[in-house]
């Protein structure tokens, strides 16, 4: 008796430690979910909150909205423009520092620098990089004789969104070269040394011998980066706001002022709905993927 | 692979152009928050102070300072916490098999993916509710809940690697599960707790999305809602606005070079930062 007492007491005391974090999970992430999807079926405007269900007017508002519009399209240029350039810039540092560099890990921690940093001093460091009075690109080109090249940058509404998506690779492509350096190390020496006694060599190798094995840090990559460019709301809160008037203006910005500024509450919940459904389309094929490749 | 000479001089022409452009932005910001109103204009950005003053310094501290002492405070609770309870997760999720533990690590796994947005407005109401908006323990607690999940996929991917059989052996000799995580588990643990303690030390740090939303005098204030409002009160003041991202960084920076390697090792353990 003594003993399944004691087994019992500390299936108890068990479930009393691994509760916090079930609770915790279960109510920040699934339960306010849910609640997000409630107000955002309802009419809720204004600071006194409203419950009344009116369906899906909420959702149906978005597609005449041309706020909305503009900033789902600004998110879709956003992904197909910073996505393949930080794996391209990420992949082309992580062969550079595959070729036998002395002092890899000084290059690797000063390539990494920028992503460890907050979006909010990365958006601060470009709002004077990109200034166009006296900031630093515009001066640089002006006293090495390309002043021709000066621009308001992420004040001329042309390119605006551009100069956030350079600053963003920026960021990113010391991430991306990490992912892509660990996936060629991790490349059996004998499976390079075999093609490099075939003949195999330089820019020819990596194409058709290394880059084909790496597939697995290139689809981790692209859903990280996915993700992000689908939530990112910190570095460009900070760069632009959104502006010059909606040119950089992206989803989850909407979002924000829809709900915080304006009081648009349930408006501003269905925009945060979809943002999360999109985001479990690219997750949770690629979590499954995942796991169904390690149950393998 | 041996390269000829003039070959491998590109490449380092290369990498040290890369370095260059990586710094710039961090060099510029480090002069230009030394330099008084005249060097601003008669110096360029990349170019020292002539006459180097700690003026810029000093005023953002004393505008950041409790704001920086807030952040330091519940990002050091949120990060003990956040670990202990991935910790404890990640131990019951490898080592104690339960029907249902699967689909249980999997929907705590997901949750790293959440996009704050979908439960922004929900995270508020709770806040106010519970009396915690506005207040350093309702950030602790925010940051807590949303740090279980890649706390609990960096434990559960290290304590898979503990051998079941020490497990059971522990169990042999009649030991609980209780007993058996302190005295077996938990010493083994210090290398996941440095990786998942820098990691969420640094994501926390670097919020602003949470904090915006939770804070709104200067009790709670978090370092980076401080520093969002310094481009509002000096416009075009940039050795302020330099100055205090400085002071932003600081221990983001020192952290990365003190413990980076722990960090690195978060970011492959297939972590996720935004």
């Amino acid at each position: 008796m003594t003993v399944s007492w004691k087994a019992f007491k500390d299936r108890i005391l068990t479930i009393t430690l691994f509760l916090p974090a079930l609770v915790l999970v279960g109510y920040f992430v699934y339960f306010s979910i849910g609640w997000n999807i409630v107000v955002s079926l309802s009419d809720w405007k204004g600071l006194v909150p409203s419950y009344r269900i009116v369906g899906f007017s909420q959702y149906l508002k978005l597609i005449s909205d041309p706020v909305f519009l503009i900033s789902l399209k600004n998110n879709l240029i956003l992904m197909a423009l910073f996505v393949p350039g930080s794996l391209a810039l990420g992949l082309f540092l992580a062969i550079l520092l595959d070729q036998k560099v002395r002092f890899e890990a000084s290059f690797r921690a000063i390539y990494l620098l920028p992503f460890t940093l907050s979006f909010v001093i990365t958006g601060y460091l470009w709002r004077w990089m990109y200034n166009p009075t006296i900031g630093v690109i515009n001066t640089i080109l002006d006293k090495t004789g390309l002043g021709f090249l000066k621009s308001g940058w992420i004040t001329d509404p042309n390119i605006a969104l551009y100069c956030v998506v350079l600053a963003l690779i920026w960021q990113f492509a010391g991430y991306t070269m990490l992912i892509f350096l660990a996936g060629i190390r991790s490349i059996p020496e004998s499976h390079i040394m075999a093609a490099q006694v075939d003949g195999a060599s330089g820019f020819y190798l990596y194409r058709r011998i290394i880059i084909p094995q790496i597939k697995f840090s290139f689809f981790t990559a692209f859903v990280i980066l996915m993700v992000f460019a689908l939530k990112a709301f910190d570095f460009i809160y900070i760069l632009t706001s959104g502006g010059p008037g909606y040119a950089t203006e992206i989803l989850p910005l909407t979002m924000y002022k829809e709900s915080f500024a304006m009081t648009h509450f349930a408006y501003g919940s269905a925009i945060a709905s979809l943002l999360f459904f999109l985001v479990m389309m690219i997750v949770v094929p690629y979590l499954l993927r995942t796991y169904w490749r390690q149950e393998k | 692979m041996t390269r000829p000479r003039v070959s491998r001089f590109f490449l380092y022409l290369i990498l040290i152009f890369f370095v260059i452009l990586f710094l710039l932005p961090l060099w510029s910001a480090l002069v230009t928050a030394l330099k008084t109103e005249q060097d601003l204009i008669y110096t360029t950005p990349i170019e020292p102070p002539k006459d180097p003053t700690l003026e810029p310094l000093k005023t953002t501290l004393s505008i950041m300072g409790r704001p920086l002492l807030n952040s330091l405070t519940f990002t050091l609770g949120a990060t003990l916490l956040s670990c202990l309870f991935g910790s404890i997760a990640g131990y019951v999720l490898t080592k104690i098999r339960f029907p249902g533990s699967g689909i249980i690590f999997a929907l705590i796994i997901l949750g790293i993916f959440i996009p704050y947005q979908a439960v922004l407005v929900p995270l508020v109401l709770t806040m106010v509710r519970l009396g915690l908006y506005n207040t350093i323990w309702g950030l602790i607690l925010t940051h807590t809940a949303y740090g279980i999940p890649i706390c609990t996929l960096l434990f559960r991917s290290f304590y898979e690697d503990i051998p079941d059989s020490l497990v059971r052996a522990a169990q042999i000799d009649g030991a609980g599960t209780w007993t058996i995580y302190r005295r077996v588990i938990l010493p083994l643990s210090w290398l996941p707790f440095a990786v998942a303690a820098v990691f969420q030390f640094t994501s926390i740090w670097n919020d602003l999305l949470i904090g915006l939303v939770l804070s709104r005098g200067i009790e709670a204030m978090p370092a980076s809602v401080a520093l969002a409002n310094l481009k509002g009160g000096f416009v075009a003041l940039w050795n302020l606005q330099m100055a205090g991202t400085l002071w932003y960084a600081l221990p983001a920076l020192i952290i990365y070079f003190v413990l980076g390697k722990y960090l690195i090792k978060g970011y492959m353990a297939g972590a996720i930062k935004g």
